[in-house]
């Protein structure tokens, strides 16, 4: 009885300490990250980039004196649990900012953040989180607390088509181009899908019947019969990378060779080395300078920063941990802002976010695209790179093609 | 004489069935249920919105462990499609609002009635075949719905998922732990004496009946199919309020929710809880919603020198479940209800307990 009597208590005592309180004079930041789960071959190094960028403000000093209290949640890219977990801030940490992940999550978040005003950093980068008011045609719901670093997937889909006609016209071939979407029935795939069909009808593409593979990593050698039997010039890979490296060894199996366009977390310097040579080729939207790329300036303040979780400083970090690191700075830079007009609340960051222009954060020159939003307009940017990868027998290539300004039509917001 | 007889009782007597199919055995026990209810309404006036968070889960997840304890615990049928019940109700209850507009007050039951229909049409099979066929049918089930939510965009939003509002009356909205706390204890306390009474009565009885022996069962009467389609049928009434309660509190009713892992942390709450106990549905989903939270509060005690452990915080949560099964299916196959059946008798004989 007096073991069980001691457990008691002991669960009592350590539930209270889970919804502990937390102290005034630091700025409560709620970080969502997916270190597990169907994305997590990403979402780990784009998390760590978080985490270590808001370490490193911490130890610089924080937003002028005030200390980030950030706290990180796994929530194994579940949608409900991202939404269980918001409300469980929102009663205890109460966040002034979020970061966080998913497009799933993110946008069933979107009337919640709007409703309590708290400005949202997603690496989500769905083009329905562009329009903060809601007045385009296309928009479903207007998103005025959400932010990305990076074109949208439909804008990057559209650069990638873009330069898929360019690259059509200089083959010489005089047959239409047939163009498929690829991905999991998933939002994160599926926000593109129709935006950038339309596109590539427009530039004179026939667009073929998407195709649909698991987010999760599997054999996807029917699927890629099936984009075999299309007849497919260019396909559209919407998932992570971890799906695209079994669904291009599929291919290369059975001999289905269009030209695949990956988005930005399509493809990335671990899936060159795990496809090999099936991954030769593959286009790619590249949103960072490569690790070993000493020639930004600001690539020092990312080797300081990786430090914070690698004090050797030989850990190789990926591109979307150089893009989590851009994520986490355009928030600080908005928090500095905000404390200068008077208080670190989500309305004021909200508020510093909507006056970057070109804005680059100091310390990441080269590093971070520049980037402006407006009140009326979230597409921070609309420059595409497009690169190709070589494995080169493991000393891979990332091949520069085309930069693509992807042109800022007002039909296309929030779409 | 009789009077000053019956003041000389020492212990339980039973000598009508009235006495004995009483809810609550003892005086006490009616006493402390009660008690503990009345606890509960003043509960949300100084309990941190932390707690009622979790007490909100184990209600809403509570009352579908029981709808899932009454088709496996009382009729002996395994299902193995709970959580798409679930789903369907929470998928139900957003859309009857959306779409018609009738007050989400209405909708919960009417989401509970729906996914009734639809689990006496799942449960035909159930009628003709058992065991491992049967776990494979509701398995298939199961597949069904889920493909079902990521496709039915005029239902669910499709892999969007779909928005549900807050619970309201008369303009009053419900959108907070504080009052939310009251819809969920106003549902488990009814859902759970209708479930304590059910089995009390003439078809409670026929579906313990149809468990302990189908053969005997028949022989004496009772409509095999009848009972088993009727119990999937109540089993996905219940699923379906549960489902309509989580949609609700969470704002947000998502397919990627009502996965084959939910419907087996279903079992698990019924098996750790206790097959066959009312009670002990309530017991068990408490053990499986404070289990992870309990683990991350004991990692975030040592996390700070181990940084590498926080990050494994996912795997840890979902091993402790599976650990908790294991380690129950060998030390107490009963369940928690058992467990507290002999707790309760120690300290009725103490210190005579031999």
């Amino acid at each position: 009885m007096r073991k069980s009597i001691m457990l008691g208590s002991l669960l009592v005592a350590s539930l209270a300490f889970a919804g502990g309180v937390f102290a005034a004079d630091k700025i409560p930041v709620g970080h969502l990250a997916c270190y597990t789960g169907p994305t997590s071959d990403v979402g780990g190094p784009f998390g760590n980039g978080v985490a270590d960028a808001m370490s490193y403000i911490n130890k610089n000093g924080g937003i002028n004196g005030k200390l980030l209290d950030y706290k990180t949640v796994d929530y194994s890219y579940k949608a409900p649990q991202a939404v269980a977990t918001y409300k469980k801030w929102m009663s205890n940490l109460k966040p002034v900012a979020i970061q966080g992940w998913g497009t799933a999550d993110t946008e069933a978040l979107v009337k919640f953040v709007a409703k309590d005003k708290v400005p949202y950093f997603s690496a989500s980068y769905s083009g329905h989180l562009t329009d903060p008011t809601g007045k385009s045609p296309k928009t479903k719901a207007p998103a005025p607390y959400n932010f990305f670093y990076g074109p949208s997937y439909s804008d990057t889909c559209r650069g990638l088509v873009q330069w898929a006609a360019d690259d059509w016209k200089a083959k010489g071939s005089k047959d239409q181009p047939k163009f498929i979407h690829m991905g999991a029935n998933h939002p994160y795939p599926n926000a593109p899908k129709a935006a950038c069909a339309a596109y590539a009808e427009e530039l004179g593409f026939e667009v073929l019947n998407p195709i649909v593979y698991s987010l999760k990593p599997a054999d996807a050698k029917a699927q890629c019969l099936t984009l075999k039997d299309s007849g497919a010039n260019y396909a559209y890979l919407g998932n992570t990378a971890g799906s695209n490296i079994s669904l291009l060894n599929s291919c290369r199996t059975v001999g289905a060779k269009p030209q695949f366009l990956a988005n930005v977390w399509g493809w990335d310097e671990n899936s060159i080395q795990a496809a090999k040579e099936a991954g030769d080729g593959v286009a790619v939207f590249v949103g960072a300078p490569s690790w070993n790329d000493t020639k930004p300036s600001g690539m020092k303040t990312v080797r300081e920063i990786s430090k914070m979780s690698d004090s050797t400083g030989k850990t190789y970090r990926n591109l979307h941990y150089m893009r989590g690191i851009c994520s986490a700075f355009y928030m600080k830079e908005a928090m500095l802002i905000a404390d200068k007009k008077g208080a670190i609340t989500g309305e004021n960051i909200k508020a510093a976010m909507e006056t970057m222009v070109n804005f680059v954060p100091a310390g990441l020159e080269g590093v971070c695209t520049p980037s402006t939003w407006t009140n009326e307009d979230h597409r921070g940017t609309t420059t595409v790179g497009i690169y190709t990868s070589l494995y080169n027998g493991g000393d891979f290539q990332l091949n520069k093609q085309a930069t693509i300004e992807v042109p800022r039509r007002p039909e296309w917001l929030g779409w | 004489m009789a009077s000053a007889h019956s003041r000389m009782k020492c212990g339980e007597f039973r000598t009508t069935y009235q006495q004995d199919t009483t809810i609550f055995p003892t005086p006490l026990a009616r006493r402390v249920a009660i008690g503990s209810v009345l606890f509960l309404l003043i509960a949300p006036s100084f309990l941190n919105p932390y707690f009622l968070n979790l007490g909100i889960q184990i209600g809403y997840y509570g009352i579908a462990a029981l709808g899932l304890n009454i088709v496996l615990g009382f009729t002996g049928q395994i299902s193995l499609g709970h959580a798409a019940f679930f789903g369907f109700g929470a998928f139900a209850s957003a859309w009857l609002n959306n779409t018609t507009g009738i007050p989400v007050f209405f909708c919960i039951p009417l989401a509970g009635a729906m996914t009734m229909a639809l689990g006496l049409i799942v449960g035909i099979p159930a009628g003709r075949i058992k065991g491992l066929y049967l776990a494979i049918a509701t398995f298939a089930s199961q597949f069904i719905l889920e493909d079902f939510f990521a496709r039915a965009d005029w239902f669910t939003g499709g892999s969007y998922g779909a928005m549900a509002n807050p619970f309201a009356l008369f303009g009053f909205a419900f959108d907070n732990d504080q009052r939310y706390f009251y819809v969920v204890l106003f549902y488990v306390v009814v859902m759970f004496l209708l479930g304590a009474n059910l089995l009390r009565s003439r078809d409670g009885r026929a579906f313990i009946a149809v468990r302990d022996h189908y053969l005997s069962a028949e022989i004496m009467g009772i409509n095999l199919t009848k009972y088993r389609i009727l119990s999937f049928g109540i089993s996905s009434f219940y699923a379906g309020i549960g489902g309509a309660l989580f949609g609700h509190y969470l704002g947000f009713v998502s397919a990627e929710g009502f996965t084959l892992l939910l419907s087996i942390q279903f079992l698990g709450m019924v098996i750790i809880g206790g097959l066959g106990s009312v009670m002990g549905s309530l017991f068990g989903t408490a053990f499986m919603v404070l289990l992870p939270e309990l683990m991350e509060a004991g990692v975030g005690l040592i996390g700070h020198n181990a940084p590498g452990l926080t990050q494994a915080l996912a795997y840890i949560k979902e091993m402790a479940i599976g650990l908790a099964i294991i380690l129950f299916l060998i030390f107490e196959p009963d369940g928690l209800a058992h467990r507290w059946k002999m707790i309760k008798a120690y300290w009725k004989l103490y210190p005579f307990s031999y």
